[in-house]
């Protein structure tokens, strides 16, 4: 790493300009060629093959192989005297999908026990900004947006999937309104709708830029309301329980960070909802993830049997910021570009359609910050600049009416995005594959349900802005629902067979068990906390 | 195949210990806080999470997004004699500041299920039977101080308790629940719980958009095999 | 037993609202001295070293110099603070039910003495006997040529007006009393400025409890020095000791000032239930420090206390044997001073909200050391952050109770 590559803040502050005369972008000739230079999926280094498991053999993030093929962090002795608690539907996780799935399940007359591995709403939900894709206009189709997403995942999403969920959309945003979520609307009253990235017709429904919190504090909400849902906080699945020959998944193992203590619960269906990977830092990135977002699910599910897909794809969000530090890495929704801002290199021009999909736009961005057309800041980080205070001028009052939420979060600092541009850099934002599921949310083992972030299938390479939104209600209430359906007699033992298997597996193949997951919290937030 | 590392150098958490914007060539400034009883020497710029990281508070998991929309990161805050509260992912450190890390406030008392709900002209009376303590506000202010949003919650609930859910709702636009002016009603009236009933009930008895209606009646009948392929369904 | 009772609670005074009776014992002469000469009953107060009596234990004379200095805007008020609501204190209340007329009378001297023409009896609504004996004796005053010659020597009329409280134990301080006086909710205002300077509709203020007015008709009747020479020095004069909890004879006693703690449970408290070991007192009543065994010879008076880092605040001592859980009791009080959190400051409000919470939690077998320690470390932020002294008290408890008992905390720990 360069640590002076670019121009220092104070110098590119001072070249800005808000009204300087700025042209189209230069056209990108090859775009496969660029992010195969420049985009992290691509780097050589950075993916490695699996030599375990259901997936053995397949590409898979160097570092996410790594906990994917860690030993486990319990043993059966650890559960020696830990309480059990029986219960119809597990869900694990307390973000929109697992809210989802806890009401559907509900809804179906179960009764629930939804574990959280820190408060319920603390999720990558609460911070989205976009919106949700429906497809509810007159120029638009549900098979369109079938099209959009599959197209923009590079064509290797799994049809059936995101038929279903794009089919779910309109009821899904039914759905929400009767649990009482907020959309904006136009003057005559329909859903206002936006276009963005990779879509070829405006279907992006939102609250202000607040889409996510609207959502999640509705959710919530119902969550705790809701009679036959309990809730457990601050209580991370250290692992899942398995049948006398470790291949169904019948409970989870779960330690409480507020009095370290471990609990089983044994169950008919174990809903992971556990979302995504940001706060593992993959290739070194900051990220817009929620400190929780360290993938446990995924490794849960590995660990157990289940098969997973895409694990060398990971969507690096163009817009995470730089500056002020405190907000590094955290995002500046797409629809800021799709409202018409511009990014500019040092150079104050623009080097890429802000509006192309959002892997060709991050790799634009490395391309020129490795380049040295980036502005510095003092420690040594670098970015581009987004161009907020030109979209202003051009749609006075635009930023305060439909982005709250960006300008509250520089109140504290003293930045003003009408005023000062901001600097970003690609941010690890989403991961694309996951957990194989089918239309009702189940995993390649029985019992076993994955929905959410943490489920792979729909996004293919690439997810599209708005589909996230809509595939943890949709997928969440399918896999609610399903898991209703589960009614047999139990299993005739309770058992952590599988990770027998797991570490019978792991020697065979000379993997040290030297790392141990899931990882709970990322190391500079784990300090102490299971010292109670 | 050119090697593309992310160009922050981020892996070791430096930029925390880095003063940024100097361009004078200062000294990095030390600043001397205590978070939950412990003595943290932090830099300039470091909200109370990165500082508590830092400097080794342990135990400290009511943290979640780091961009004040999950409203876990509740603290208490004393500056000399005056004594606040915020979320400590947006309040910076300052010399001498003393912070301490609130547990959670217990679920609501208030209970309803907006599936309930099934008479647009009966909100009034039904949110009096669920909040009957919104008419009994005793104009503390409480409310107001602890909200780390700015959002004048007491004006909010006057609002609610005349009926107007839609306007109260909409004060409570950029509430992230942090129920840090629960904690603050001495008349225990659970404003933010008001707030987000507001913003449910006008959705739920409000928002009829007839374009997703008309996309779900399309579906329905198509279900029901009424029509064949619609005209705007061509691709 | 010759101590015990001999002034403010002697049989021959407790008669209730029957003033005829009242001034057959020699009530009334003390007014008619303050009639004469207002400015040497301030220098009998002074000199028989009065103390605030409702907990403050503030020298009497300060404020009562400092409001005769001002000048009326165009009135003076003088309050008497019969608002008793604090756990374990209930001496106010058996005053003004047996024995109004010497508050009334110690009231109308304080008048005399400090300027003061509207003076109003401001009583904790729930004392309905404390109440309906009050209201008889003020109705008696205002038709007795008692009063008309107490106007006349203050050269303006002097009202008198009962006004139950707002029900609020917050409303027993006096910038929030005046608060409610004025038709508003009684938040504490803080001070400055005084009540002195600015008091109720801006207008010089005295407050005063209704156990130090009792006090005040008996010192001008007879002198500072006979005053003095009831206490046991430091302590001056009687005071009365709100004696409950596991006592044989809970009651309120009054004894000379700087009675020991031994003496007031064994001698006249009749010693512990079921002769169970003394554990602690909570003293003041509760927002005060705790006493333990080991303090049982302190001379109960204010200064001798506070050298000990304890205070007398009302004189209530609530006494706990050994088979009384310390973080029980402490809960319950911490639950009591929550509610009564008026609101107004941060600190007071969601501290109070939060240790009662956590001390719940402690108490029901729910609490880690983790919580222990967030208890500790707001005990270390919040004193003198409030607008009042609440907050400053409930942290003293609860810090006292971690000096003497912190291992009942530490076991009660999951």
């Amino acid at each position: 790493m360069n640590m002076n590559n670019g121009i220092p803040l104070a110098q590119a502050s001072a070249l800005y300009r808000p009204d300087a005369d700025i042209g189209s972008p230069p056209v990108l000739a090859d775009p496969q060629a660029l992010l195969n230079a420049f985009h992290p999926d691509y780097l050589g280094s950075s993916v490695t093959k699996l030599a375990v498991g259901a997936n053995a053999g397949d590409s898979c993030q160097r570092e996410l192989a790594g906990l994917l093929q860690a030993e486990a962090i319990i043993d059966e002795a650890d559960l020696a005297g830990a309480p059990v608690t029986d219960i119809d539907v597990l869900v694990i996780g307390g973000g929109g999908a697992g809210c989802a799935a806890a009401l559907a399940a509900a809804e179906r007359g179960a009764r629930v026990l939804l574990v959280t591995k820190l408060r319920l709403g603390d999720s990558n939900t609460v911070m989205a900004e976009g919106g949700i894709q429906v497809a509810i206009e007159p120029d638009d189709s549900i098979q369109r947006h079938i099209e959009d997403t599959l197209r923009g995942g590079h064509d290797i999403g799994n049809p059936e999937l995101v038929a279903a969920m794009a089919e779910d959309g309109p009821d899904v945003i039914r759905w929400l309104i009767r649990a009482g979520m907020q959309f904006e609307q136009t003057a005559s009253g329909d859903l206002h709708t936006r276009r963005a990235g990779g879509m070829n017709a405006a279907r992006i429904v939102h609250c202000r830029d607040y889409t996510g919190l609207e959502m999640m504090r509705v959710l919530r909400e119902s969550v705790i309301q809701h009679r036959a849902i309990e809730v457990w906080e601050q209580s991370p699945a250290v692992e899942l329980l398995s049948n006398e020959d470790g291949r169904k998944c019948v409970g989870a193992v779960f330690k409480s960070l507020i009095d370290g203590r471990f609990r089983m619960v044994r169950t008919h269906s174990v809903i992971l909802a556990t979302g995504g990977v940001g706060r593992l830092h993959l290739n070194g990135f900051p990220t817009s993830n929620h400190l929780g977002a360290t993938g446990d699910g995924l490794v849960l599910a590995y660990r157990i049997g289940a098969c997973l897909r895409d694990l060398d794809s990971f969507q690096y969000h163009p817009t995470g910021l730089v500056y002020p530090p405190h907000l590094s890495g955290k995002l500046v929704t797409e629809g800021v570009r799709a409202a018409g801002a511009w990014m500019l290199n040092a150079a104050g021009q623009r080097f890429v359609d802000e509006l192309l999909p959002r892997d060709i736009v991050s790799a634009a961005i490395l391309r020129e910050c490795q380049e040295g057309r980036c502005v510095r800041v003092d420690d040594g980080r670098v970015g581009v600049w987004l161009d907020t205070p030109r979209l202003e001028r051009s749609q006075p009052g635009l930023l305060e009416r439909q982005f709250p939420k960006l300008l509250a979060r520089f109140r504290v600092s003293g930045v003003d995005p009408r005023h000062d541009p901001l600097l970003i850099h690609p941010t690890l934002h989403y991961q694309n594959g996951g957990v194989v599921i089918d239309v009702n949310g189940a995993t390649t083992v029985p019992g076993l349900y994955a929905v959410g972030e943490v489920a792979g299938g729909i996004h293919g390479r690439n997810r599209i802005m708005g589909n996230a939104l809509l595939e943890i209600i949709s997928f969440g209430r399918r896999a609610g629902v399903a898991a209703t359906a589960q009614r047999d007699r139990g299993p005739k033992k309770v058992t952590l067979e599988h990770v027998n298997r797991a570490r019978r597996d792991l020697t065979l193949a000379g993997i040290p068990l030297t790392q141990a997951a899931p990882q709970i919290l990322p190391d500079y937030a784990a300090k102490g906390i299971w010292n109670r | 195949m050119r090697a593309a590392y992310c160009t922050l150098n981020f892996f070791d958490f430096s930029h925390l210990t880095k003063t940024p914007m100097t361009t004078d060539g200062d000294n990095p400034q030390t600043i001397n806080l205590t978070i939950n009883g412990v003595a943290v020497a932090a830099s300039a710029a470091m909200t109370l999470v990165e500082a508590a990281w830092h400097g080794g508070v342990p135990r400290v998991t009511a943290v979640s997004c780091l961009e004040s929309v999950c409203g876990s990161c509740r603290v208490l805050l004393r500056r000399g004699k005056e004594v606040t509260v915020n979320l400590a992912c947006q309040t910076f450190v300052e010399d001498g500041l003393e912070a301490v890390f609130l547990p959670p406030q217990p679920p609501p008392l208030h209970h309803y299920e907006i599936s309930d709900f099934t008479d647009g002209w009966n909100i009034q009376a039904r949110f009096h039977e669920i909040f009957p303590e919104a008419s009994h506000c005793r104009n503390c202010h409480g409310c107001v101080l602890s909200c780390p949003k700015g959002i004048d919650v007491e004006g909010a609930i006057a609002l609610a308790a005349a009926g107007h859910f839609r306007d109260a709702g909409e004060a409570f636009l950029e509430c992230v629940m942090c129920e840090l002016c629960d904690s603050a009603c001495p008349e225990l009236i659970a404003p933010a719980h008001v707030g987000l009933f507001c913003r449910r009930v006008t959705a739920h008895f409000h928002l009829r958009p007839p374009n997703l209606i008309y996309r779900l009646e399309e579906q329905r009948k198509e279900k029901m095999g009424l029509t064949g392929a619609s005209h705007d369904e061509h691709e | 037993m010759e101590s015990l009772n001999t002034i403010l609670l002697h049989p021959d005074r407790r008669i209730g609202a029957d003033m005829e009776r009242w001034r057959k014992a020699g009530g009334g002469q003390a007014l008619a001295r303050a009639a004469v000469d207002p400015a040497a009953v301030r220098e009998a107060i002074r000199e028989a070293d009065l103390r605030g009596l409702g907990g403050s234990g503030f020298p009497v004379w300060r404020k009562w110099d400092a409001v005769a200095a001002e000048s009326p805007k165009p009135d003076k008020y003088l309050v008497v603070n019969g608002n008793e609501d604090e756990p374990g204190t209930y001496k106010d209340r058996l005053l003004l039910e047996e024995t109004p007329h010497q508050v009334i009378e110690g009231a109308l001297v304080a008048a005399l003495a400090t300027g003061a023409n509207r003076v109003v009896f401001y009583v904790n609504p729930d004392l309905a006997l404390s109440l309906a004996a009050l209201k008889t004796a003020i109705e008696l005053w205002q038709a007795s040529e008692l009063l008309d010659l107490a106007s006349t020597a203050l050269g303006r009329p002097l009202e008198l007006t009962l006004l139950p409280g707002s029900g609020h134990y917050i409303g027993g301080e006096e910038t929030a009393a005046m608060e409610w006086i004025e038709g508003r909710f009684p938040f504490p205002r803080g001070k400055p400025p005084y009540p002195a300077q600015v008091g109720v509709h801006g207008c010089p203020t005295l407050i005063n409890n209704v156990e130090t007015l009792a006090q005040v008709s008996h010192i001008v009747a007879h002198g500072a020095e006979w005053f003095r020479s009831l206490g046991k020095a430091p302590g001056t004069g009687t005071k009365l000791y709100s004696l409950s909890g596991d006592v044989l004879y809970p009651a309120v006693y009054e004894l000379p000032m700087g009675t020991t703690l031994r003496e007031l449970i064994f001698v006249h408290g009749g010693g512990l239930l079921s002769g169970k070991p003394l554990k602690a007192v909570f003293t003041g009543g509760p927002s005060c420090t705790l006493l333990a065994p080991v303090d049982l010879d302190v001379a109960l008076d204010f200064d001798s206390l506070r050298a000990r880092g304890g205070s007398l605040g009302t004189g209530a001592m609530i006494v706990i044997s050994e088979g009384t859980g310390i973080v029980k009791r402490v809960a319950e009080y911490m639950r009591f001073f929550a509610h009564s959190s008026c609101g107004q400051c941060m600190s007071c409000k969601t501290g109070t909200a939060t240790m009662s919470l956590l001390l719940d939690r402690i108490d029901t077998g729910r609490g880690t050391a983790a919580d222990l320690a967030t208890l500790e470390n707001l005990c270390a932020m919040l004193p003198g952050t409030g607008r009042c002294h609440l907050i400053t008290g409930v942290v003293q408890l609860l810090d006292s109770s971690f000096r003497h008992f912190k291992h009942e905390y530490r076991q009660a720990l999951r």
